[in-house]
């Protein structure tokens, strides 16, 4: 059966008042990680919505202290799109992309019977077409994550952790011009920093440590017994036949583990 | 509307002739070398206007100098061409406006000479990149209208001189002989303060239209006709988000340049 609106949307509504500054909108939006609000009357009743990108225009526009002065007084209600395009929880999802698509926006207001229930977004049909979960756990491949967290050796290590700390990774790989791997800086190389300090000058290519390769074909097996023997967490996963092009992923101690918890992995079977 | 008088006031017939002398003298000297040089301003309304353009005297328009529209790329050879031709350039505006500009001035015959490099950058950015080949003696058309609507402080002569253009050529999407308001609707819809001050001026142009009893019921009805088709071309010309987002804030935010006189 066709999916429908309803089974991808986000339930509830984030919102924000009608006479919410930009500077106040900037800080819900980073407080809720998303990248839209709903500006609701004082009833509830939406009026219209704003975004990350309409926030921008604070920036775009503030080109001397006289217009700054005018951004900032400048409220949800001022920058909103509106009206709110929005769209049934019982039509299929398919209609919903068509709207998306059309109009060129990135969301919509989900209702049922004409009542706000939620949100769809782009990010929502991101995550729905996202490759499902390989349950086979054979070589390094099947478990391997292949996007993955990348800077270049000049990158100042406030800027990595940031990085790594944003995009929840306990990594980054470090590789040159030409995407060779240079080496690997891990939450252990930051560690010192916590202790005596960080300067501001240092840059991964100070701090990284040498990169631990794998094949993308190796089992397993192979991977953990090289995470074990060499004390790594994450190996980076290269092609053997071509080990100085850019890496085809990194595999983890946390991504083996991963796989044993899978409900179909011979880990969780009764023996 | 300011009042300011530069540009309005009686002009003989010989005083008229003077410009337009000169100016045909500088255009033949300027084709014999191979030289882009390309009529702006008042005596470019009066040479594509030939129907109209008497009543730029009829209005008490005046000619005050001679404009012109170049590429920079032929800044040095114009030089040279204004030198043979008796003018002294006035260093310090190229040098000032870093190379956009130049002024020259005739010692004998009082006359001033204002070249613009690229772009007439004034209240808002008219660019002529590739434009200049278009159209002879004069910018195109397009260019010419939107010459005097990028004026946020518009000027009776400014007026004057639009009321012409618009009594005399036909709107349409090309250029030969013809407002070229495809043209305008693009750069207006890529560029939401050069669209506020353009609509804001062509309201004007319409409603001062009305005050001039030189005018014919039908001359005036023409002009608002024009400038109505105008209008609509722009709004209808789909307008990017960029466009849509800066609509939102409006006239809260300034959206034009200060402009100096030189």
């Amino acid at each position: 059966m066709a999916k429908l609106v309803g089974d991808l949307m986000h339930p509830g509504i984030l919102t924000c008042k009608p006479d919410t500054t930009l500077g106040q909108v900037a800080v819900l939006l980073n407080q809720h990680h998303v990248h839209a609000l709903v500006v609701a009357d004082r009833d509830g009743r939406p009026l219209g919505i704003i975004s990350d990108f309409d926030l921008l225009a604070g920036e775009w526009l503030s080109s001397d202290s006289e217009s700054l002065t005018t951004m900032r007084r400048l409220t949800a209600s001022d920058l909103m799109s509106h009206p709110i395009d929005s769209v049934e929880a019982s039509i299929p999802l398919t209609d919903a992309v068509n709207q998306l698509l059309e109009k060129e926006i990135s969301r919509l207001l989900v209702t049922e019977n004409g009542k706000p229930v939620g949100v769809i977004s782009l990010s929502d049909f991101v995550a729905s077409i996202a490759q499902p979960e390989n349950p086979r756990r054979e070589v390094v491949g099947d478990a391997m994550s292949d996007a993955i967290l990348v800077c270049r050796g000049k990158t100042p290590i406030l800027s990595a952790a940031r990085a790594m700390t944003e995009a929840r990774w306990r990594s980054v790989l470090v590789v040159d011009a030409k995407g060779k791997t240079l080496g690997v800086v891990s939450s252990l190389d930051l560690l010192p920093f916590v202790k005596n300090g960080l300067d501001e000058k240092l840059v991964v290519r100070d701090v990284m440590h040498p990169a631990l390769t794998i094949d993308i074909n190796a089992s397993l097996r192979e991977a953990a017994d090289k995470m074990i023997q060499n004390h790594h967490h994450r190996l980076v996963v290269i092609d053997q036949d071509d080990p100085d092009a850019f890496p085809l992923g990194v595999i983890s101690s946390f991504d083996i583990v991963d796989r044993m918890a899978h409900p179909k992995s011979v880990w969780q079977t009764t023996i | 509307m300011t009042n300011g008088s530069i540009g309005m006031g009686k002009q003989d017939r010989s005083e008229r002739e003077k410009f337009e002398n000169e100016l045909k003298r500088i255009l033949k000297a300027s084709d014999d070398s191979g030289i882009l040089l390309r009529v702006i301003g008042s005596l470019a309304f009066q040479m594509h206007c030939p129907q109209y353009g008497y009543l730029q005297a009829a209005l008490g328009r005046a000619y005050t100098d001679i404009d012109f529209a170049a590429y920079s790329r032929q800044s040095k050879q114009i030089q040279g061409l204004m030198t043979t031709l008796s003018y002294a350039e006035n260093r310090e505006v190229f040098i000032a406006s870093e190379g956009e500009r130049s002024i020259y001035d005739k010692a004998d015959g009082g006359l001033h000479v204002d070249i613009f490099y690229e772009k007439l950058d004034f209240c808002h950015a008219i660019y002529w990149k590739d434009r200049l080949e278009i159209d002879a003696p004069t910018i195109p058309l397009i260019e010419l209208l939107l010459e005097k609507m990028q004026i946020v402080q518009i000027n009776e002569k400014d007026v004057i001189d639009t009321i012409m253009l618009l009594l005399e050529h036909p709107l349409g999407d090309h250029d030969i002989e013809t407002i070229n308001i495809k043209r305008a609707a693009t750069l207006c819809a890529n560029d939401w303060g050069l669209w506020r001050t353009t609509t804001m001026n062509l309201d004007k142009v319409k409603q001062l239209t009305y005050d001039y009893p030189q005018l014919s019921s039908e001359q005036k009805a023409k002009v608002e006709a024009q400038v109505n088709e105008i209008l609509t071309r722009l709004e209808k010309e789909p307008k990017p988000f960029a466009w849509r987002l800066r609509d939102r804030v409006g006239d809260r935010v300034k959206w034009y340049k200060d402009v100096d006189e030189v």
